[in-house]
């Protein structure tokens, strides 16, 4: 067999909402190219599939509506355009690709079109043109075996009788095909499958990587294996675990995977690059439920703005110690805080200290004032005020509002983006206007505030593709770096004083900065009014510091903690607690990890962490441990109480080494976990930095795919081939 | 003549594979491993099982569902996440089924919650403990038809998979799992019921053990999901307030015992020891003098933060297997023999001239077996009794191999070629009934 070349890789990622993929192995790798959300629609024949809401409407119709602009009453309640995608003429034949389908027929109706929804490609008007060309072909597909009874209804009685309209934002009648991970709909997912597999169109020597989700069964890989060679006609295929692919993204011998998605977050204990099946574990929260009690708290915001909220940069969890504006230090912050900061190692819990707190001390300088006015609840007031008096200085434009940190404000606002095609996740539920609570207000103020909240802090985050929300897309761990150039030049305490003599520069800096932020929401707004989108500012409360509080951090701590005390080898599960990866998009709202991470310290390290036992120098007051075993440290050891377990340590070295018999006695462990902190991310994929590394199971992937097919080129049976196929058939799925 | 599509190297990628290429002898089987802790559940030819799930399950009292009376939980997520009323319940109760309903949605979910969605496509090979009467034995053949209706069926015996999982046809096979300790002699494949002995010193008995040292130190056993967040401190007189998680009610008793496992667990792996020789343990732990105590003391921290260094007293549960005299909590009847004193017994039901082969062959499986130094109190143990011929112990160096032996030998068993003739098919048990079970598989 010729050796597969890089750039003919198909990679796949099903996942519950997306579906990320790529053809080739680029020099450098690249987050996915294509994101694809994994949902189909009921085709027009009993048992075929759409990429996309298709409406059936009779000539008739169209010519009352004209020029290829139906106006109809569509989910948002408004009229929009709709592109007409063909009309059936003469035809190709229709199935000339697909071969002999017999399963289900899932092939048969798939059309090579262009999804509009990757991202980044807001210009419809482009795609349009190409589009139309796409959908002839796939239009006739469906058509033509139902011509005849479809016809029966029409006036014109030609053979063109009917136009379909591909409807990209109706998602109405979307079949997902996934659900919690599972495939629940095997029609649906083939034709999800095999509609990725033609949009990217790939040449016939190209091998496909698929990620497996961990909930998939045996039989559910054996299936996906016999279609991907029976209907792709793939020459190698091979499947990768989500969590193998994390892990491989991080090149982590051993780690603790988190893997948070819609609806649920898969955990798995990686030891010595081996996935511990039988511990990992799937816990139905993800994204969704923080979804959903935010809808709880917030019931007056529809679906979709909780989602967007949820994307949007100013819903964080706090850290510990940094009170919700407006209400009292509560207890619960208190209580979160772990047990002993000091004694942590590095990755431990960030102090107590806003991610933005320090980016944001040469704002705060100039605008001393402002805070106050905020503090005294006359924000509002004070801003509409503002808004007359600079209605022409778009420079000026609530400034004062911009500058005080997202924790610090009681109320803070977001764009709503209306009708983003695909940006949102679920059925979308019909529009109603917002209804606007008492004390709330619809910022009028055509910069979004919130979408440029610190404009030192986003040009960082510029590069980032956003899909139209500023999702918060630089981990919070690295704020750290962010705010060092920062911090610096500040001293702690900012005064007024201070800042009336020292303003200048930083005066001028703040100007350039908000130059920019204004710039970029021009051209945002630009492309916004091209793809039809429309924002609008939704303003919400301290509800959005909350998004968590529904459970979902202990769930997984919990889960966690399950699973790594699953896993069969104690010895080493030190070492995963060591290393935890927290992927998934679900993971993107600001401060999750250090939250989580936060929520498992507090509950499960054992204190203190040996880290410091090793670099800890050894006081001299080592308190002789009682004769009777029984008798508890004195109380004045409590301080240096590392040392009971520095003891314990050399003590269990001596043991192991002594232990020189015969029968195999294997090693005790001390209790874990001793350590816990968030692995290091991997620097050398500057794409990937961008873009955070929420989706690295795709970077896992493209590694994954590199070494099968191209390096190893099957000599370790890394990948399933045709001659595999043809001797074991499906199940040859299980032997590589 | 063209060459068939099976000698080209590739078929070009056009062509569609032809049928009957790959036949259903190929699907492998699923070999069913239950236990009274855990479920185990695996293809045959793997080396370690895939799904291993617990066999308690919760059920939520509910008198509108008339099967169980309640609804049922079963999974791990499902036993570990807190409902109110949730009781947890074990459906087995020394390897043997006591609750034939739960159990089969317990195993089906074992199958098809990683497995394989179809498990009417399966031959199944299910083990069995060597004490399991004959009517259990054909319940289970009758589930394992009529509700999973598999094509194939064998019911094995635990102890020969233990064996044949550490190569040995014939063996004195001790197992120290979770609810018992078994020896159960095996030659040439053959388990012998002459000489099988049990006794319920083992795991939960460590457990029970512990629970028990533990209230009598005054140490609160809050379990993790009962807290917030913990504070140490190591002066037990003078604890820190206890951080509640508060769900706005109050879990189920059973639940709490099943959440304080978890931590008694652990003490178990990291804490616990058995003391390396027989009949030396101090009577009176606590007037050892300082320098005999021979022993490292060991910390742990409990969940609400207690911290604490166990010295002797962390000998004390594990000595208890072997000398179940020393036991912190009295046993309510008659006290059990002590396992080596259980080993000997069997030894000596055994022909006298098959006990030398079966001291040169003593493997030692199951999780208990995993505590700190237990095979070589078990050698001292054995050697003190035997002082005339050779006593060898073997035991898997791997935690899986030692945890999932049977499951294992299952494996090994069923991916045999010449096994295929002793499968009990549909058809047979459709012409004889449950009974074929007694008749073919003894």
């Amino acid at each position: 067999m010729p050796p597969f070349r890089d750039d003919h890789i198909l990679l796949i990622a099903p996942g519950s909402t997306w579906t990320l993929a790529q053809l080739g192995l680029p020099e450098s790798f690249t987050p996915a190219k294509v994101r694809i959300p994994s949902r189909m629609f009921p085709g027009i024949e009993e048992g075929h599939y759409l990429p996309n809401k298709v409406h059936e409407v009779t000539e008739g119709q169209e010519l009352m509506l004209g020029n290829g602009e139906v106006v109809t009453a569509g989910p948002n309640g408004k009229p929009y355009k709709k592109r007409k995608v063909g009309e059936s003429a003469s035809k190709p034949s229709a199935t000339a690709t697909n071969g002999g389908a017999a399963d289900g027929g899932a092939a048969g109706a798939e059309d090579s079109k262009k999804p509009i929804d990757t991202k980044g490609d807001t210009t419809m008007a482009d795609a349009t043109d190409e589009k139309e060309h796409h959908d002839e072909d796939h239009e006739e597909e469906g058509h033509d075996d139902d011509e005849d009874h479809e016809m029966n209804g029409t006036k014109d009685k030609a053979s063109n009788g009917k136009i379909y309209y591909d409807d990209d934002f109706d998602e109405e009648g979307a079949i997902w095909c996934m659900e919690q991970g599972r495939i629940v709909n095997w029609e649906c997912f083939f034709a999800l499958l095999l509609h990725v597999h033609e949009h990217i169109n790939p040449t016939f020597h190209t091998p496909i990587l698929m990620i497996s989700q961990p909930s998939w069964t045996c039989t559910d890989k054996e299936r996906i294996c016999q279609f991907i060679f029976e209907k792709i006609k793939a020459p190698g295929f091979c499947m990768m675990d989500a969590a193998a692919a994390i892990s491989a993204a991080y090149s982590a011998q051993s780690s603790l995977i988190i893997d948070v998605g819609y609806e649920k977050t898969d955990i798995t204990a990686i030891i010595d690059y081996n996935v511990q099946e039988l511990g990992r574990t799937t816990i139905p929260e993800g994204g969704n439920s923080m979804n959903k009690h935010l809808q709880k708290l917030l019931p007056h915001l529809s679906e979709d703005e909780i989602e967007q909220l949820k994307h949007s940069s100013i819903c964080e969890i706090l850290p510990p110690g940094i009170p919700i504006p407006g209400e009292e230090d509560s207890d619960k912050d208190t209580i979160m805080r772990p047990p002993d900061i000091g004694a942590i190692g590095m990755g431990g819990p960030l102090p107590p200290k806003a991610p933005e707190e320090e980016a944001n001390e040469e704002e705060e300088e100039g605008v001393t004032n402002i805070a106050a006015i905020v503090a005294s609840g006359k924000t509002q007031e004070y801003l509409a005020k503002k808004e007359k008096e600079k209605a022409d200085k778009k420079a000026g434009l609530g400034l004062g509002e911009k500058r005080l940190p997202n924790y610090k404000r009681e109320k803070n606002t977001f764009s709503y983006l209306e009708k983003l095609a695909d940006q949102s996740t679920g059925p979308t539920k019909p529009d109603q206007a917002i209804e606007v609570p008492d004390g709330e207000h619809m910022d009028v103020d055509p910069a979004p505030a919130t979408e440029e909240p610190q404009p030192s802090e986003n040009i960082e985050n510029a590069t980032v593709p956003t899909e139209g929300d500023a999702a918060p897309a630089a981990p919070s761990s690295e704020d750290p770096l962010k705010v060092n150039p920062e911090a610096p030049p500040k001293p702690a305490g900012p005064s007024l004083m201070e800042s009336m003599f020292s303003g200048t520069k930083d005066d001028d800096e703040a100007k350039k900065a908000q130059e920019k932020a204004l710039r970029r929401e021009e051209k945002k707004r630009q492309e916004a009014a091209q793809s039809g989108e429309k924002r609008r500012e939704v303003e919400v409360g301290t509800e959005r510091f909350k998004v968590a509080e529904g459970g979902i951090l202990e769930a997984i701590a919990d889960a966690a903690h399950r699973v790594v005390s699953s896993a069969d080898d104690y010895n080493q599960r030190n070492d995963c607690w060591k290393s935890l990866i927290i992927a998934g998009n679900g993971s993107r709202v600001r401060g999750f990890k250090d939250a989580l991470l936060n929520t498992m310290i507090a509950k499960y390290q054992v204190s203190p962490s040996t880290g410091t036992i090793f670099t800890s120098e050894l006081p001299s007051n080592i308190p002789t441990p009682s004769g009777t075993g029984t008798n508890t440290p004195q109380p004045s050891s409590f301080n240096t109480q590392p040392n009971a377990l520095l003891l314990q340590a050399a003590a269990n070295n001596a043991a192991a080494a002594a232990l020189a018999q015969h029968h195999p006695s294997i090693p005790q462990a001390n209790q874990s976990p001793s350590e816990m902190k968030i692995a290091k991310i991997p620097e050398y994929f500057p794409e990937w930095k961008d873009a955070g590394f929420e989706e690295c199971v795709f970077l896992g992937a493209q590694l994954g795919a590199k070494i099968y097919f191209v390096t190893d080129q099957g000599a370790n049976k890394g990948f399933v081939t045709r001659a595999d196929y043809n001797m074991q058939g499906p199940q040859a799925i299980h032997n590589i | 003549m063209a060459s068939t599509p099976q000698m080209s190297q590739v078929l070009p990628s056009t062509t569609k594979p032809a049928e009957l290429e790959y036949g259903g002898d190929e699907i492998s089987a699923l070999v069913l491993d239950p236990g009274t802790n855990t479920t185990r559940c695996g293809f045959a030819g793997e080396d370690t099982p895939k799904t291993c799930v617990p066999t308690s399950y919760g059920i939520i009292p509910d008198p509108e569902e008339t099967k169980f009376l309640g609804k049922l939980k079963i999974g791990d997520n499902a036993i570990h996440s807190v409902i109110d009323g949730m009781e947890i319940r074990n459906p087995m109760h020394e390897g043997i089924v006591e609750n034939w309903d739960v159990t089969t949605e317990i195993w089906r979910h074992c199958i098809e919650y990683r497995l394989s969605s179809r498990v009417e496509e399966h031959p199944l090979l299910v083990t069995e403990p060597i004490w399991n009467p004959l009517k259990k034995r054909e319940k289970t053949t009758e589930i394992v038809f009529e509700d999973f209706n598999v094509p194939a069926y064998f019911l094995v015996k635990s102890a020969v998979c233990e064996s044949f999982a550490n190569t040995k046809g014939t063996a004195l096979v001790v197992n120290v799992g979770h609810t018992y300790t078994s020896v159960t002699p095996v030659i040439d494949g053959i388990p012998l019921k002459k000489g099988s002995e049990r006794t319920p010193l083992a795991g939960q008995h460590l457990t029970t053990q512990l629970r028990h040292q533990f209230s009598d130190l005054g140490i609160r056993m809050a379990p993790w999901l009962m807290i917030k967040t913990k504070a140490p401190y190591t002066d037990l007189t003078n604890p820190t307030p206890l951080r509640t998680r508060d769900y706005g009610f109050q879990p189920h008793q059973s639940f709490l015992e099943l959440q304080q496992d978890r931590f008694i667990h652990e003490f178990k792996e990291c804490i616990s020891e058995t003391w390396p020789k027989p009949k030396t343990f101090p009577t009176d732990i606590n007037s050892v003098p300082e320098s005999n105590r021979l022993l490292q003391d060991k910390a742990y921290e409990f969940p609400d933060g207690y911290q604490r260094r166990f010295g002797l007293d962390r000998c004390l549960a594990p000595e208890s297997l072997f000398n179940p005299s020393v036991s912190p909590k009295p046993f309510t009847g008659e006290t059990p023999k002590g396992i080596a004193e259980m080993i000997k017994d069997s030894i000596d039901h055994i022909d006298a001239d098959a006990r030398v082969t079966m001291l040169n062959n003593i493997v030692v499986v199951g999780g208990t077996s995993l505590l700190y130094r237990f095979n070589e109190r078990l050698n001292e143990e054995l050697m003190a009794m035997f002082p005339g011929p050779r006593v060898k112990i073997y035991s898997p160096g791997q935690i899986p191999e030692r945890k999932y032996s049977a499951w294992l030998g299952g494996s090994i068993l069923a991916s045999l070629g010449a096994f295929h003739q002793l499968w009990i098919s549909k058809q047979e048990y459709d012409e004889i009934g449950a009974n074929i079970i007694e008749r073919r598989a003894k």
